[in-house]
């Protein structure tokens, strides 16, 4: 009992992580109808970011993720601004191409800035809480878990309640419609995409303790933010945290009852699941504001 | 508006290319970290031109940068210190022509092809991981140019016997040897081994699994999991079930580093952790700390192991010249690739020529102590004078407990 407890709680805690990695990637997507390639550079700028705060002057990157958030915000909207404010309209395949280039460059950027050398934050918030002999609770990854779920709740209600949030829901709905009615689109995509970044960081920031910080250390985390939102539906904030935490259960359950290949097996998990939502609700399972098949406009 | 864009796109491209892509050879390059200093080639009665493609840049960029440091290391001792190398009457200088294979096989297979088509070198220097040398020593074979590596160390590339491929570290399977004799020794009864499921590791783990059941330890589990996996809890908090005495984790930085601290975080406290790339590593003792107190861990070579040869002197001497280098004391990645360097310039100089039928004849006739340890091919090309050693993280120091011959301090068991 207490080995399906465990399994519970180390898929709970790997949801809320994949949660918090995930949500500025589905929301750039849902809304803009971008595949953001740079998105685990972003994660990864994020990560050095309270690396340096906590290396530098000893300060917790839990502390130090609002000051994270703020200066990815900025980072987004500059980028924003200067790249993708321009390629909106073009099709899909120039923002995926734009978006790679920005992977490398930032991958290239951090490797002469930090070398190649690997890093961890430390972090206060860490050792487990052992509830039982045999049923502990990781401390880092329940204080990321209930951050993602603050945040996702937070974003719901943006999105939902505020004046901004319906503009950004109804430009990813459809863009001409919002125009016409008054939206002003540059100033929604630059919001949404300096927000989502900021987000990013602040994932960046929690997962600096946990995951080894290096210039590479992207592109496997773009390819699991790709798979949970193209599964659970695109821009959908449930969605990033139900998709998240599906994906963290199954993953957990299969490495706990598989012998031998079940890590293995856990990572096919992923994409056998988005291959079967793409078939079976192409909307994604938590129906997103877009479907996957829909053009950037 | 368009236009500015298109433009924008471009030269996007272009730094793309210029930054991601980097390449070039000791000649061409501004000396960087890592990098030898030019060296005046033209004193010399002639050159030999080695060639050797390195990750600069991906997964494997700090033990490729570590290679590099090592493999300049040797250009530099040779070129300054030595007075070149001696073929005949003459004296030779040492050129190394480095690409970046961005640790990705294909590139280093293309490159290795490029060195040996287009740079016309004689010999060639591994790359870093038994993955990237598999592919690269098959096209070195295929044209007849010897390979000198050791930093890839898996069993299955000498398995197919090839003429060319000599390694001067030890084999990945007996990586485990000399820590699960120690353990043996010290009454361990069960363990359990997770390994990333790759060349490298894999022979690790299945060596492992061998010396641990000839040492009487019987292995409760043996998981396997995918590179660039972020999260082991799972396999942790199976081991944690089943009790071991010991635990076995074979991967590489990033896996050491996950393997800690869910061991901390889920309350998994074997009597022995055995990690195989990290905890020789000072940068994964400075920043896990306490986590990673009593942790034990293979090595190819300490500077604190009594080897000594008639170039470079004692390790300890080696470790001095390095740091006077690169102001960093060396990693074994380091130590092994100026040993593979020193192994093929020994042998090119009982040779008396580059051709590459004497200097293989040559390598295999090598009897030489060294700083990094004795080093003797068999037939497979494998260095099999030098046995592994194992080190444990003592007080926030690396020390090495074993084997005895070169041990300078006690093991620690249980960790505590």
């Amino acid at each position: 009992m207490s080995y399906f407890a465990q399994a519970l709680i180390n898929g709970i805690a790997l949801g809320g992580m994949y949660t918090i990695l995930v949500l500025g990637f589905s929301i750039i997507w849902g809304v803009m109808g971008v595949i953001n390639l740079a998105h685990g550079e972003f994660v990864m700028v994020g990560a050095y970011l309270a690396w340096m705060a906590s290396d530098f002057w000893d300060v917790d990157p839990f502390v130090s993720a609002p000051a994270v958030f703020a200066v990815m915000l900025l980072f987004g909207y500059l980028v924003q601004r200067v790249l993708v404010n321009r390629i909106i309209d073009r099709p899909a395949l120039v923002s995926l191409l734009v978006m790679f280039g920005i992977s490398i460059i930032l991958q290239s950027v951090m490797k002469v800035t930090f070398s190649a050398d690997f890093r961890l934050a430390n972090t206060d918030l860490d050792g487990a809480w052992r509830l039982t002999d045999r049923l502990t609770v990781p401390v880092t990854r329940f204080w990321v878990l209930v951050v993602a779920v603050g945040v996702t709740a937070g974003l719901n209600l943006f999105l939902g309640r505020s004046r901004l949030g319906k503009s950004i829901r109804a430009a990813a709905q459809n863009r001409e419609a919002a125009r016409i009615v008054g939206v002003d689109i540059r100033k929604v995509y630059a919001v949404t995409f300096a927000l989502c970044i900021g987000l990013t960081g602040v994932a960046g920031a929690l997962i600096s303790p946990l995951l080894a910080v290096q210039p590479f250390q992207g592109p496997p985390l773009t390819l699991k933010a790709f798979a949970i939102t193209a599964m659970a539906g695109l821009g959908s904030v449930r969605g990033a945290l139900g998709g998240a935490m599906v994906l963290g259960l199954v993953e957990a359950m299969l490495a706990l009852y598989v012998d031998r290949i079940g890590t293995n097996l856990a990572v096919v998990a992923s994409f056998v699941l988005l291959v079967a939502a793409l078939v079976l609700r192409p909307q994604g399972i938590f129906k997103g504001l877009r479907h996957v098949d829909a053009t950037s406009t | 508006m368009r236009r500015s864009v298109r433009a924008f796109v471009l030269l996007l491209l272009l730094v793309t290319a210029t930054t991601a892509c980097g390449e070039g050879s000791v000649e061409d390059a501004a000396p960087a970290a890592g990098e030898a200093a030019p060296v005046d080639l033209s004193a010399f009665d002639g050159t030999v031109r080695i060639g050797a493609a390195l990750s600069e840049t991906g997964k494997f960029a700090v033990e490729g940068r570590d290679s590099r440091q090592g493999y300049n290391t040797w250009v530099r001792w040779v070129n300054e210190e030595y007075g070149g190398i001696r073929i005949g009457e003459g004296r030779y200088g040492a050129e190394i022509v480095y690409y970046d294979d961005e640790s990705d096989a294909d590139t280093a297979a293309n490159l290795i092809q490029r060195l040996i088509d287009e740079d016309r070198v004689d010999f060639l220097l591994g790359p870093y991981s038994s993955g990237l040398t598999t592919g690269t020593s098959a096209i070195a074979e295929a044209n007849n140019v010897i390979m000198v590596e050791g930093n890839g160390t898996s069993d299955t590339m000498f398995e197919r016997g090839f003429r060319n491929l000599f390694l001067v570290a030890t084999v990945a399977s007996d990586y485990t040897k000399s820590a699960v004799e120690a353990l043996a020794a010290r009454g361990v009864r069960t363990a359990v081994i997770a390994h990333e499921d790759t060349t490298f590791p894999t022979s690790v783990a299945e060596g492992a699994r061998r010396h641990l059941e000839a040492n009487g330890i019987e292995v409760l589990a043996i998981e396997k999991y995918p590179k660039d996996i972020q999260d082991v809890s799972a396999i942790m908090t199976k081991f944690r079930n089943l009790g071991p005495d010991v635990f076995l984790g074979g991967g590489h930085y990033n896996d050491a580093v996950l393997f800690v601290n869910a061991a901390d975080e889920l309350g998994f406290e074997p009597d022995a952790m055995l990690i195989t790339v990290g905890p020789s590593n000072p940068r994964l003792v400075e920043q896990l700390d306490d986590d990673v107190e009593g942790v034990l861990g293979p090595t190819q070579w300490e500077a604190t192991m009594a080897y000594e040869g008639d170039w470079f002197g004692s390790a300890a001497d080696y470790a001095a010249y390095y740091r006077r280098l690169w102001g960093e004391p060396p990693v074994y990645q380091a130590a092994s690739a100026t040993a593979s360097a020193l192994a093929l310039h020994l042998a090119i100089e009982a040779a008396g020529s580059t051709d590459t039928d004497a200097v293989r004849q040559a390598l295999r006739a090598l009897r030489a102590d060294t700083f990094y340890g004795p080093i003797a091919f068999d037939e497979r090309g494998v260095n099999t004078a030098k046995p592994m050693g194992t080190i444990q993280v003592q007080d926030g120091e690396i020390l090495v407990v074993a084997p005895d011959a070169a041990a300078v301090a006690a093991l620690v068991y249980p960790r505590g």
